[in-house]
């Protein structure tokens, strides 16, 4: 399998190092090894404006897929490997008369947490060139071009597709039951154009009934079934606003439907979570949305004061300020603070925390937002990783993504602006990144309850970007069908699946059945390090965490003394002893069973 | 009623014990460490400590349980507040208050952090609940002047007890240093020639708080050592602490006493003595500027008390959105950083080898304990293990003269004085060890535990500012001190000893305080450490030019960078007049920059990895971005109840997979050691033989039970039983702990009347029978065991 190639591997090792550096003599950019399907555009000697190191002489690379850079001089080893997928914005910095070294060139701000910026000679019009391909292959859809991952021949040996096949899911929850049954009312996306096509509704509701219910919902985002619990048969249903209104409309059908969901669990009151701030709910009566009021009989609304995307959005830009290029040491604590990024963590998964325990209390809940496709998913979505022991595996997350997200419409081209120069777009926003984030909080939390590691997380973020794969692209299945998504380019889960070792926690101990709740304090919360400090050299890029390295380290310990005690015990069957070899039985046989559960991926 | 702790037959009480009250069905919240959840038992207030006795509680065969304190006991001493909530509130019981309302909760607030919550079921007596509520805040002691006195004989004061704490022996597998032959033994562990142990302070008369042995280099004659005492503050002259592998010296003193004037003779002693045995280079590193003053650490570490626990009487605590900025404003953080930036720098120049580092501070008792150690603790494999650490602890605060009886101010007579320097060390070892667990034989659990001791004040560890005061306390037990053991004598009750002074036993004696399976938590096991390997040639740029460095340079490194002041030593300044230029080269600056490569070292190898430097003898350097450094939660926050929040009953008691595995190699390791006696694969921690003749006195000891076996006991779960036949010998409890008949024990059931307690109860009956009272010759535990 091809991999692109890994800049930090290169620099640790010292014997890479030199190696490398022999190589490089002969040439800058011989090494780098291109994905099947990539090709080179251009290369072309800058200077590297490194933050850390300051101006680093090197040969820049762009290809249709990436930017790769590696420095000339020997003393600073730098090398970059962006995925242009990553870029969101591509400026010219100075001008042909600008003074002062280094500042003519190239600035680009990255979507993943850092910036870079290159100078060039200023004589003859240098960057023109760069400039102008750098911007034309880096947002290839505002050139009319199609995006990296239609022109990626790279090979699996596992088809990432396959993953996630709906009705498959819903038997897998005990799906159609007496109460609830599956509709293909949507296969054309005539119901809705942004759900996908399998739908599970009340057992009672007609699909006249799914139609008219269509009418009052934004977008036509009806409520559906995303979860169901096996033992209590309590459901996560969720959907967009009621259209509502200035006038405050009414809708029968609605309210019926609701009512059929209450009653599908048989309990007295259903609990409708509106993940906005009631302010929010209230001025969208403005633009004709709104929330279930009184009228909606035998339900409860609780709203869970999630603040909207470009709220997340400025937060995250805050974050970045303080972290990139240089970490703000001197009030580290304040500025975190004043960025909100981890309270609007704590509000995500405190909401979902409720979402879990109302269900597994045997409540049914629907959940909503405006239009239910970014605080909704990541409140069911969290909820279900509480509730559900199988979306903690490996294979079990990349489900949750792909329903919760991916088929239930969750807006990733205009919230990434996948391939698309306009870096403005009000549209964009972290809303997956941080549901990436909680899901990290939690893995903190519970360091054995979930089967992958942070590299998966790690992974799934970069390639949210870098459209190497189609898995992330377009904002609904509707649009993934139209442009044929699934048969022209690849599932990121083909890579992952075909390298499962890699992102494999070792600690993890199955245990189904068990509700995990996180603490949802800022006490116990904390920055996700290794991601958005990762660009500083500073922080170590960790292959190894720790108390993997710690686990590691007793693995090797054990199987040394294993064979040391086989040595002694052999011989000391031959020889005398027999008192020490009855002492020792009753210990051998008690430290041979463990083997069992302690896996050794690593 | 039933006034014996061990209602299951568990020996649970220390010799002497008198139970005040108890309340029946009371549950005990647990933490997160201890899976959660809620524990039902019993809950006795003694004259001594708030004792939990769990109802069913692991069947009791043998007697691993904890002397003084229970798993899920707290000592009254420890007690800060005590809090009880009611239906619809919540308030602070002090000792006159009367409660107009039965609580349903009662909570402790210990000066450790913890907080400790005890729920009453309904089937609890409301009597019971208000009477132990009110004999709980009657007897826990506010600490004020004489109240820790009362404390030590309630706890230790009995003659069972003192019996018994003298029979206790200490821990041979670490290094006391406190006879010569114990520096002796650090020497050459660390390889360190051409260096002596002086005894010139043995009548402390040199310097009051340095030990009564220091190490000094060979080549100075103690009568020459003599005239340098009065050049420095308090005579704390330079000494050896420690030696790196590669051959730099590690040293400490107090700042150079002005006004003196220099014999010529004195400074060539000064400078031998400064030098040590490094004739080159010497860099003093100063530490009363860059790092925080006692009182800065004792303002931040309250502060981070009250954010932690919340403040108490009001139960309000800072809101969660300004968690992050209250925690800055504490300054506890930065202060640690401080600290490890400091050692981390003194580890880099040490590594190079071949110089002489003598860490400077005005009264060197302070900073300089916490720098000295936490270098070690960076570069030596040793000071990583169990034993190792406590040796490190004994030689850098306990000998060295850290004012732990001030600093920790127990009597509450000298608030100026106060200062948890000990705590910040604690603080900075638990980041290191959070950054690099796996280079760690200690664990987090062992920290915490050494953290939590220092606040019960029995230990006479902690009970002193300088071995010139534990040795004054021991002559007042009617004990003249004797040079070869000294310490044991000093336990040795005697006719002649005062009743109201009992005897104090060390911190490191740990099974006082914890039970066999806490204690197994406190180490893990690690690889053995390979011998040192010479640093690679050419490696970072870092071998001086002996050349370049004149013989007798003096640098300065102060806030990152290296000067040569003038007057650095005081003598060589122009002024003294007696030191000529002539005397050695002028110190050639062309050193500096030599140095401070050494120092951008460490930036370079910062980036070694989580797991640590390949070779066993870097440094372990911490990453210490800011972002970095990490909230002791386990420490700071075990009490925060709202951590809990969404705790349900029933979760996950699993050990860590890490855990499971730690203790599975643990147990091969012991089998191992069992079936090939000399077999080197010990960590470097036992390797060090300790040489202590009476190190196996443990098994023939007729008093063995309260003694350290050998092989460390290991929670073994189901695993069979250590099956060397000595040990069932020096398990049989010791005839000097037979209890005293109790006077009139039948009919003490009255609420408030003191019971006396049996140190022993019978295993079989006293477990069909709760409310069992054991006659006065009731059978001993252990006597009938096959």
């Amino acid at each position: 399998m091809a991999s692109p190639v890994s800049v930090y591997s290169n620099t640790r090792d010292p014997q890479i190092r030199t190696t490398a550096r022999d190589s490089l003599k002969m040439d800058l950019l011989a090494n780098v090894s291109l994905l099947p399907g990539e090709e080179r555009i251009i290369d072309k000697d800058v200077i590297y404006i490194c933050p850390f190191n300051g101006a680093v002489k090197g040969k820049v690379l762009i290809t249709n897929y990436r930017l790769y850079f590696n420095s000339v001089d020997l003393d600073v080893l730098v090398s970059l490997d962006v995925p242009l997928g990553a870029i969101s914005r591509v400026e010219k910095m100075g001008g042909a008369s600008s003074r002062g070294e280094n500042s003519y060139g190239l600035d680009i701000t990255c979507k993943d947490m850092r910036n870079l910026r290159f100078a060039l000679k200023q004589e003859g019009h240098s960057r023109r060139d760069l400039f102008e391909l750098l911007f034309r292959y880096a947002f290839p859809l505002s050139h009319g071009s199609p995006l990296f991952a239609y022109l990626n021949q790279e090979k699996f040996p596992e088809n990432g597709w396959s993953i996630y096949k709906p009705v498959e899911e819903f038997r897998r929850q005990g799906l159609p039951n007496n109460k609830w049954r599956i509709t293909f009312i949507n296969k054309n996306y005539e119901l809705c154009d942004t759900y996908p096509t399998v739908l599970a509704v009340p057992f009672k509701s007609t699909e006249e009934d799914l139609k008219r219910v269509a009418t009052f919902r934004s977008r036509g985002r009806i409520p559906v079934l995303s979860w169901i619990h096996r033992e209590n048969k309590a459901v996560i249903v969720r959907c967009s606003q009621p259209l509502v209104g200035m006038s405050g409309k009414r809708n029968k059908d609605d309210e019926r439907y609701l009512d059929l969901i209450r009653e599908a669990n048989d309990t007295t009151k259903l609990t409708i979570y509106d993940a906005r701030p009631s302010v929010n709910a209230v001025a969208n009566k403005a633009t004709g949305g709104g929330y279930e009021g009184d009228e909606y009989q035998n339900a409860e609304l609780v709203f869970l004061d999630i603040q909207n995307i470009h709220v997340m959005r400025e937060s995250l830009k805050k974050l970045k300020d303080i972290v990139y290029p240089t970490v703000e040491e001197s009030h580290w604590l304040s500025s975190l603070e004043s960025t909100h990024w981890l309270e609007h963590i704590k509000l995500v998964l405190s909401g979902a925390i409720q979402v879990a325990d109302k269900v597994s209390g045997g409540h049914s809940v629907v959940v909503h937002c405006s239009d239910g496709w970014d605080r909704t998913a990541q409140l069911t979505s969290l909820a279900m990783l509480m509730l559900d022991s199988h979306f903690r595996t490996l294979r079990g997350l990349q489900v949750l993504i792909e329903k919760e997200w991916i088929s239930f419409g969750h807006k990733f081209a205009s919230r990434i602006g996948h391939g698309d120069k306009n870096h403005t777009d009000q549209d964009r926003s972290p809303i997956f990144v941080q549901f990436i984030d909680c899901v990290w909080q939690m893995t903190k939390q519970f360091p054995t309850a979930f089967e992958f590691n942070e590299n998966l997380l790690l992974t799934i973020l970069d390639h949210l970007y870098s459209c190497r794969f189609g898995t992330f692209l377009y904002n609904c299945e509707s649009a993934r069908d139209q442009n044929e998504v699934r048969t022209k380019t690849l599932s990121l889960w083909s890579l992952v699946n075909s390298k499962m070792e890699i992102y494999l926690n070792p600690f993890y101990t199955p245990e189904s059945g068990r509700v995990l709740y996180p603490v949802a304090s800022m006490r116990h919360l904390e920055l996700w390090v290794t991601y958005y400090i990762r660009w500083n050299p500073r922080i170590q890029h960790q292959q190894q965490s720790p108390v993997e390295q710690r686990y590691r380290e007793l693995l090797a310990l054990r199987d040394e003394y294993l064979k040391k005690l086989e040595q002694l015990q052999m011989s000391d069957s031959s020889s005398t002893s027999s008192d020490l070899a009855n002492s020792s039985a009753p210990n051998a046989s008690s430290s041979t069973p463990p083997k069992k559960y302690l896996r050794t991926p690593l | 009623m039933a006034s014996n702790i061990g209602t299951h037959g568990r020996r649970v009480s220390p010799p002497g014990e008198c139970v005040l009250q108890r309340a029946l069905m009371v549950r005990k919240k647990l933490t997160a460490r201890e899976g959660r959840g809620w524990m039902s038992g019993t809950l006795f207030c003694t004259h001594f400590r708030v004792a939990f006795v769990p109802q069913d509680g692991p069947k009791p065969d043998d007697n691993t349980d904890p002397v003084l304190l229970g798993d899920h006991d707290v000592a009254l001493a420890s007690i800060e507040k005590v809090v009880v909530v009611g239906p619809n509130r919540t308030k602070l019981v002090s000792p006159n208050s009367s409660l107009k309302f039965t609580p349903e909760e009662l909570l402790l607030y210990c000066r450790d952090m913890r907080v400790i919550c005890f729920l009453f079921d309904r089937l609890t007596p409301d009597a019971q609940v208000l009477e132990i509520t009110y004999t709980i805040a009657k007897t826990y002691q506010p600490l004020k002047p004489g109240s820790v006195l009362s404390f030590q004989n309630a706890a230790l004061g009995s003659v069972e007890m003192k019996q018994f704490l003298s029979n206790r022996r200490r821990d041979a597998r670490m290094n006391w240093f406190d006879s010569a032959s114990d520096w002796e033994q650090e020497l050459e562990r660390c390889g360190a020639t051409g260096w002596r142990v002086s005894s010139v302070n043995d009548r402390f008369e040199m310097s009051t708080s340095l030990s009564r042995f220091i190490v000094v280099p060979q080549k100075v004659l103690d009568t020459e050592l003599k005239k340098s005492f009065a050049h420095f503050n308090e005579g704390r002259i330079p000494r050896w602490c420690w030696r790196h592998p590669r051959g730099s010296d590690l040293l400490r003193m107090s700042i150079f006493q002005n006004n003196i004037y220099h014999e010529k003779d004195d400074i060539r002693n000064l400078e031998m003595v400064l030098f040590g045995c490094q004739n080159s280079l010497c860099v003093v590193v100063e530490l009363g500027d860059e790092l925080p003053s006692p009182s800065d650490i004792q303002l931040a570490h309250s502060r981070l008390r009250t954010l932690c626990l919340g403040d108490v009487s009001t139960s309000v605590s800072v809101p969660d959105d300004k968690w992050l900025s209250t925690l800055e404003s504490t300054h506890w953080l930065d202060h640690v950083r401080l600290c490890l930036r400091k050692a981390s720098e003194v580890a880099c120049l040490l590594r190079s080898g071949h110089l002489t580092v003598a860490l400077q501070e005005p009264e060197d008792r302070d900073m300089s304990c916490v720098v000295s150690s936490l270098v070690q603790v960076m570069s030596d494999p040793h000071c990583r293990s169990q034993h190792g650490f406590q040796s490190l602890v004994q030689k850098e605060w306990v000998m060295a003269g850290h004012r732990f009886y001030s600093r920790i101010n127990y009597h509450r007579d000298n608030d100026k004085e106060e200062a948890p320097v000990f705590l910040l060390f604690l603080d900075c070892v638990w980041q290191l060890w959070f950054q690099f667990p796996s280079r760690f034989q200690l664990t987090g659990d062992f920290l915490l535990a050494l953290h939590d001791s220092i606040h019960l004040p029995l230990f006479s560890t902690f009970l002193g500012n300088c071995q010139r005061e534990r040795c004054k306390r021991s002559q007042n037990l009617g004990q003249s001190y004797t040079p070869v053991n000294g310490w044991r004598d000093a336990l040795q009750p005697d006719s002649s000893s005062d009743p109201s002074d009992p005897p104090l036993p060390p911190v490191w004696d740990w099974a006082l305080q914890y039970s066999a399976d806490r204690r197994a938590c406190f180490t893990q096991p690690v690889p053995p450490t390979p011998p040192p390997q010479p640093l690679l040639n050419g490696n970072l740029n870092m071998k001086l030019d002996p050349a370049d460095s004149a013989p007798g340079s003096v640098f300065l490194l102060s806030r990152g960078s290296f000067t040569c002041p003038g007057n650095l030593p005081p003598w060589r300044s122009s002024a003294s007049g007696v030191y000529k230029k002539s005397h050695r080269r002028a110190p050639s600056t062309e050193n500096v920059p030599g140095l401070e490569r050494l120092l951008k070292a460490w930036k370079l190898t910062a980036t070694c990895g989580p797991q640590g430097p390949a070779d066993a003898y870097e440094p372990l350097l911490p990453l210490l971005l800011v972002p970095c450094m990490g909230l002791w939660r386990e420490c700071y926050l075990r009490g925060a109840l709202h951590a809990q929040a969404f705790s349900h009953p029933v979760t996950s008691n699993h050990l860590h997979p890490v855990e499971r595995l730690a203790q599975e190699v643990q147990q091969l390791q012991d089998k191992l050691a069992q079936l090939s006696p000399g077999a080197d694969l010990d960590p470097p921690t036992v390797t060090t033989e300790p040489r202590h003749a009476d190190a196996n006195l443990n098994q023939n000891t007729n008093n063995a039970t309260f003694l350290f076996s050998a092989s460390k006991p290991r929670s073994v779960g189901k695993a069979a039983p250590p099956p060397s036949s000595n040990r069932h010998v020096s398990r049989a409890p010791p005839p000097t702990a037979t209890p005293a008949p109790r006077p009139g024990g039948k009919d003490l059931g009255g609420s408030n009347k003191h019971t006396f307690l049996f140190g022993h109860s019978s295993v079989t009956e006293g477990r069909a029978d709760p409310r069992y009272h054991p006659p006065p010759n009731a059978k001993l535990p252990k006597s009938d065991r096959p």
